[in-house]
């Protein structure tokens, strides 16, 4: 059976990332399973254990080096899905942490990163993809998120235009991205329930369709590469978001992002 | 290894080819003969000899659809064999002049010979040749094909023997000899043992054959050249190498003989001499009894391939969708398949919205999911209009798919592949959201049917299945019907299939291909020096052709039968952009376009009465009956309701209307037009923009709360095109109803007209897109982004409906529909203005553009345009070329080239010819139709070319003179390049 692993520090960030753990778990039909991880085997687990308990989760704790035991808990066979908190500390837009950082760019396998002041909604009923339009972005996207949905969970597509993307003629505008949409989304991911277009910037409008449209949880696929152009993408909604993301990892690419091609 | 294909036409030589020479039986060639006509094949038979000869041997008496010719006597003649024997076609006789000049050289070559101690002699005196032999000994008096080789040694023998190295020096001799004799053009050949001069050789039969062809569709590659002297011998080309003709350049060609000196490059060498020979007939007796899929000419000028990626399949067919103006067919694979969108759709039937009627998918087939079928390469063949589908490796699935253009409730695919791969399956499937979807089975007839209230189509097909060895072929003939208002009819369906049945699929393909070769004679397009967009021009053209009808009448929506866009509905696009290209290509089928607004002015005639107006007022979008079905409302990128504008606002499509029906007039000759309903659709329109019209104080007229064609400024006043056209249609309409004697109006239409503002700054020297556009933010494309862009999008609705960016060419199109009606010396200032704030942010743009600017003598920029608008489905520039083709685009392309880098006016019964190319065009030339007539024009940067049937006047520099047929060529004074310079 696969689980839901849920890693809790020793902050307040702890209770959101149980919390979205559970909703992942219930999504994926899948149990949830804690951990903490502690460089120092003398320092208290109090508040993860007592949070673990308290909603009735197997807690585990881990002595060693912080970041290799996180993926190795994540890398075991029957983990299907990685929780974490973006960073420790609360408060507005803040970079995501060095140990999360460090997690998700090397975890081959569906990290969601939670955000500190998050208060996870009862379930995870709409989910946001937003996608560039090539290949290498909804491959991932096709091959890994169906496999972790119920039925009932919705998939709303972004796309948000860029120089690269923007679209060069609408003869009836909303017909015509309407009928765009509908090609979008056959060529990069049919089983969504509709495609929301947006000019850029990316991040500010992944912020703006969540709100608009009640998004509980946000997926974007990624090459892990931290040097390139969508890694910053990636960085700037992990920084800003509200909301939980689920980051699907793709294959490594030599693609430039700058030259994606539209629809 | 000759390809197993199956091919149309065979062009072969007779002695030592069909037959191992003349005195040998001949009855097995005779029956292959006539069992080849009768599956269709049409055969050219090349000789030296006469038909006499020939005939006597073969004794063929031919009674198939497929025709036998022989050419005889080396080129000159032609005679057609029938059940009746044969009949002359065409003979080349020489003149007295020409005949004195054969004899002399014939003579003189002789003596020549004679003079070096190499004895020859004239041995015959045959039509338009004279025959010299090289070795009049007894032992070689009548030598056998089969012995080339040593009768080649024993002539170089002798040739030495007389200090003459080779039989090329004695053929160079004669050529010399023949042009001093006063040949201007000899055609030297040799069988070795012999040199013939003459005045045509087998060449001409080649090109005759090929032309022939041609004109049935049949081209390069659906051709097999069989002969057995290609190769050279003792230097001198085979004759049987004068068939490669460039016309018949990708012929498959194939030689049987002996070719002691091997074969050239591009020849097959089979040896086998005729015995093979009839093995390849009878192999193609085979293919064709066996139905196995023909080929296409893979002619890169004429061959389109689609996207092979699945995320471009929904592209690919759109693309390869087929049509013939009353139905069409997309593109789609046989199999079914994830993401697909199969389409069948018939002019003019539409469902209970007001949409067209998805009908009954027939493309379907069951292939095994054993096969990587999406490897499979797929073409479009403009030249024939079929859809074919070749696996990449072997062992896949090969097809061939038309919708006929000669039987026009004909459709058709053969399939094979290898047995186990390739079932025929349930012809028919319910199409998406299908509406009362039925099946039928009688016997071996399959019956679908859909249908609402507001009518029906029903589909009748027959499947014949083979298997030939590891090869199964599926054979499907399907007939369509259809009902307005009503189901359509089974039993009609039934009888439409069984007409087809009498001619199958090969006897359709023929003829579907010959009506395609008609077609483009009056529709071809050549740019020499840019073969992409030759290429995509002609793939505009085929496909405003796969649009049009002759029937009764045609509504040709946006993206035509290729899609489910816009429901088909039918827009100004039809009228400005479509029509103009088809009045030139298909006159018909303009006219049809234009019965179909006829046939709707008692619904535009209410529509106006309801707006308290008079006269007609056309509906922005129109289907069935006429009335407005642009919607209200869309759903927007929020889900809430969005308002749509353009159905109350954009009413210059009015105008529109009664100017496409004066184009056709003035263009194709129809002077009736005007004074029947045609007229009624140019005075209605006028009587709409009389009652329209607003008169001030200062007795100015204004049309208020208008929409122009650049929709990014939704609702102004004064709009420039529109009241530019609303003047036209005044006038117009005025001198149409001064000739039925209603003075009084027409004198009030005409004082309207000139009283209406017509937006023209004096002191800018423009004329202002409409009140206030010159008080907007003046921004630049070039300030925002490289154009084509949806900058409403990028930029936002307001933001850019508050700045003088416009969506396309808007008061523009003025200097391209009505040029006489704004200032002379306004289009360059117009253009500079107005160009660099245009987003080309409509697909009907860039055309437009390019037309204008090649006609400002801007030819490099007008060939980006040019580009951009012909590539724009190609590329799915826009992101929705998935719901279908924009056909407005393809008739800009051909406007573009007529009316633009051409520079051609109807004026007055005469053609103005003003052509600017870019400077990477050699050349540009056109097939079309004017005032009745074809014309074919070719113009370079020095001069123009033009070919007619009837005396045609033009007006070319600046003068007008006179076009006398077969053709004639005027210089262009000043020059392209001068003009550009200036």
């Amino acid at each position: 059976m696969s689980i839901v692993v849920a890693v809790l520090d020793s902050s307040a960030a702890a209770r959101p990332v149980l919390e979205v753990a559970q909703r992942i778990g219930e999504m994926t039909e899948s149990p949830v399973e804690a951990v903490h991880v502690r460089s120092d085997p003398l320092k208290s687990v109090e508040t993860p254990e007592s949070l673990a308990a308290r909603n009735e989760v197997p807690f585990q704790v881990l002595d060693g080096t912080v970041e290799p035991e996180i993926l190795r808990t994540m890398d075991r066979a029957d983990v299907l899905v990685g929780v974490i908190g973006a960073r420790a500390t609360t408060g507005g837009r803040r970079p995501v942490g060095r140990t999360t950082l460090h997690v998700i760019a090397r975890m081959n396998k569906p990290v969601v990163v939670v955000p500190p002041d998050l208060i996870a909604p009862g379930s995870f009923r709409r989910l946001l993809v937003p996608l560039e339009g090539t290949e290498e972005s909804s491959q991932p996207v096709l091959d890994r998120l169906g496999p972790l949905l119920r039925s009932d969970v919705e998939v709303v597509v972004l796309h948000v235009f860029t120089d690269v993307t923007q679209p060069a003629m609408l003869d009836r505008p909303l017909r015509d991205l309407q009928m765009m949409g509908r090609e979008f989304l056959t060529r990069h991911y049919p089983h969504a329930a509709g495609i929301e277009f947006r000019p850029g910037p990316v991040a500010m409008r992944v912020a703006e369709v969540s709100q608009e449209q009640s998004i509980d949880l946000i997926v974007l696929s990624w090459s892990q590469d931290i040097s390139a152009e969508r890694a910053r993408v990636v960085r700037e909604v992990l920084s800003a978001s509200a909301l939980p993301v689920l980051l699907l990892p793709a294959p490594p690419s030599n693609v430039d992002v700058t030259k994606a091609a539209s629809v | 290894m000759v390809p197993d294909e199956t091919f149309e036409a065979l062009v072969f030589d007779w002695d030592g080819t069909a037959v191992p020479d003349r005195e040998s039986d001949a009855s097995g060639v005779r029956e292959r003969v006539e069992a080849l006509s009768r599956a269709g094949v049409h055969m050219f038979i090349v000789t030296g000899t006469h038909v006499g000869n020939v005939d006597d041997q073969l004794g063929a008496r031919p009674k198939g659809r497929g025709r036998l010719f022989l050419c005889c006597n080396r080129g000159s003649e032609v005679f057609e064999v029938t059940a009746d024997g044969p009949t002359l076609v065409s003979r080349r006789t020489a003149t007295s002049e020409e005949d004195a000049a054969l004899s002399r050289a014939a003579t003189s070559t002789v003596d020549r010979l004679k003079a070096i101690g190499l004895e020859a002699n004239v041995v015959s005196e045959r039509l338009n040749r004279r025959k010299i032999d090289l070795i009049p000994l007894p032992k070689w008096a009548n030598p056998k094909k089969a012995d080339i080789a040593i009768l080649a040694e024993a002539v170089k023998s002798r040739l030495t023997s007389a200090g003459v190295a080779s039989l090329a020096e004695v053929v160079n001799l004669a050529s010399d000899i023949s042009r001093a004799a006063g040949l201007a053009d000899p055609r030297i050949t040799s069988d070795v043992k012999h040199i013939e001069i003459g005045l045509t050789d087998k060449s001409d039969s080649a090109r005759m054959a090929a032309g022939w062809l041609g004109q049935r569709g049949i081209t390069g590659g659906l051709v097999l050249v069989g002969g057995d002297e290609f190769g050279p011998i003792g230097g001198v080309a085979g004759s049987d190498s004068l068939m490669m003709v460039d016309a018949l350049k990708r012929a498959v060609v194939v030689s049987v003989g002996v070719e002691p000196e091997g074969v050239p490059e591009g020849v097959m060498h089979q040896k086998g001499g005729s015995a093979r020979f009839l093995e390849l007939l009878d192999s193609q007796l085979a293919r064709r009894a066996a139905h196995r899929v023909p080929r296409i000419d893979l002619d890169p000028a004429w061959v389109v391939p689609l996207p092979t990626t699945y995320r471009r399949d929904r592209v690919a067919e759109t693309l390869g969708a087929l049509g013939n103006g009353l139905v069409g067919t997309r593109g789609s694979r046989e199999e079914d398949g994830q993401g697909t969108s199969p389409l069948f759709l018939v002019n003019g039937i539409y469902d209970d919205h007001d949409d067209l009627l998805a009908g009954p998918i027939w493309i379907g087939l069951e292939l095994s999911t054993a096969h990587h079928w999406e490897s499979d390469r797929r073409l479009i063949d403009l030249r024939t209009g079929t859809l074919m589908r070749i696996a990449k490796q072997g062992g896949g699935l090969r097809s061939m798919r038309f919708v006929s253009a000669a039987s026009p409730h004909a459709m058709a695919l053969r399939a094979e592949a290898p047995g186990t791969l390739l079932g025929a399956g349930e012809p028919f499937q319910p199409p998406q959201d299908a509406q009362n979807f039925e099946r039928e089975h009688r016997g071996e007839v399959h019956l679908a049917r859909v249908g609402t209230s507001n009518g029906g189509i029903a589909l009748a097909a027959h499947d014949d299945a083979r298997t030939h060895g590891d090869t199964r072929t599926i054979e499907r003939l399907t007939a369509w019907v259809s009902a307005s208002a009503s189901s359509a009819s089974f039993d009609e369906a039934c009888d439409r299939l069984a007409e087809m049945n009498t001619l199958g699929f090969d006897g359709l393909l023929a003829d579907h291909r010959e009506r395609w070769a008609q077609r483009w004679a009056d529709a071809e397009v050549v740019i020499e020096g840019d073969p992409e967009s030759e290429l995509a021009a002609r793939f505009a053209v085929f496909h405003l052709l796969c649009a049009a009808t002759d029937a009764d009448e045609s509504a040709i929506g946006a993206r035509g039968l290729t899609g489910d866009a816009y429901g088909g509905h039918v827009f100004w696009d039809a009228d400005v952009f479509i029509l103009p290209a088809l009045t030139a290509i298909r006159p018909r089928a303009a006219r049809a376009m234009l019965e179909y607004r006829i046939r709707r002015l008692p619904a535009a005639r209410a529509a106006a009465r309801s707006l308290g107006l008079r006269g007609a007022r056309f509906p922005w979008e129109s289907a069935a009956d006429g009335s407005d079905v642009t919607p209200r409302t869309v759903r927007g990128p929020s889900g809430q309701p969005v308002a749509i504008a353009t159905g109350a606002h954009e009413q210059h499509i009015v105008a529109d209307v009664a100017w496409a029906a004066d184009h056709y007039a003035a263009w194709s000759g129809d002077v009736g037009f005007l004074t029947g309903a045609g007229g009624d659709l140019v005075i209605d329109t006028a009587r709409f923009w009389a009652s329209r019209i607003r008169t001030d104080a200062n007795r100015k007229g204004h049309i208020y709360g208008v929409m122009g064609p650049d929709e990014y400024h939704e609702v102004v006043d004064d709009n420039a095109y529109t009241n530019v056209m609303a003047r036209w249609n005044l006038r117009r309409g005025a001198e149409l109803l001064a000739r039925t004697k209603d003075n009084a109006e027409a004198s009030g239409w005409r004082a309207l007209a000139e009283g209406l503002v017509d937006g023209w700054n004096p002191e800018r020297g423009l004329y202002e897109q409409f009140a206030g556009y010159f008080d907007l933010e003046p921004l630049l494309m070039s300030e925002v982004v490289s154009p084509p862009a949806a900058v409403d999008v990028l930029l936002g609705h307001d933001r850019v409906a508050g700045s003088q960016l416009i969506k396309q060419a808007d008061m523009m199109m003025l200097h391209h529909l009505v040029p006489d009606e704004v200032r002379p010396g306004s289009l360059a200032p117009g253009l500079a203005f107005y160009e660099p704030r245009t987003a080309h942010g409509s697909s009907l743009s860039p055309a437009i553009s390019a037309s204008l600017l090649a006609r400002a003598g801007q030819a490099e920029r007008a060939l980006e345009l040019f580009r951009m608008a012909a590539r724009l489905d190609l590329d799915d520039l826009t992101g929705t070329t998935a719901g279908g083709l924009h056909l407005a685009t393809m008739g800009g392309v051909w406007q573009a080239l007529a009316f633009g880098f051409l520079g051609l006016r109807a004026r007055g019964g005469s053609l103005a010819v003003r052509p600017c190319l870019p400077e990477a065009w050699r050349a540009l030339g056109l097939r079309f139709r004017f005032e009745g007539h074809p014309v074919a024009i070719r113009a370079d940067h020095d001069r123009v070319t033009i070919a007619c049937v009837a005396p045609l006047r033009v007006q070319i520099s600046d003068r007008t003179q006179l076009c006398e047929p077969p053709n004639t060529t005027f210089a262009l004074v000043p020059s392209v390049k001068e003009r550009r310079e200036r």
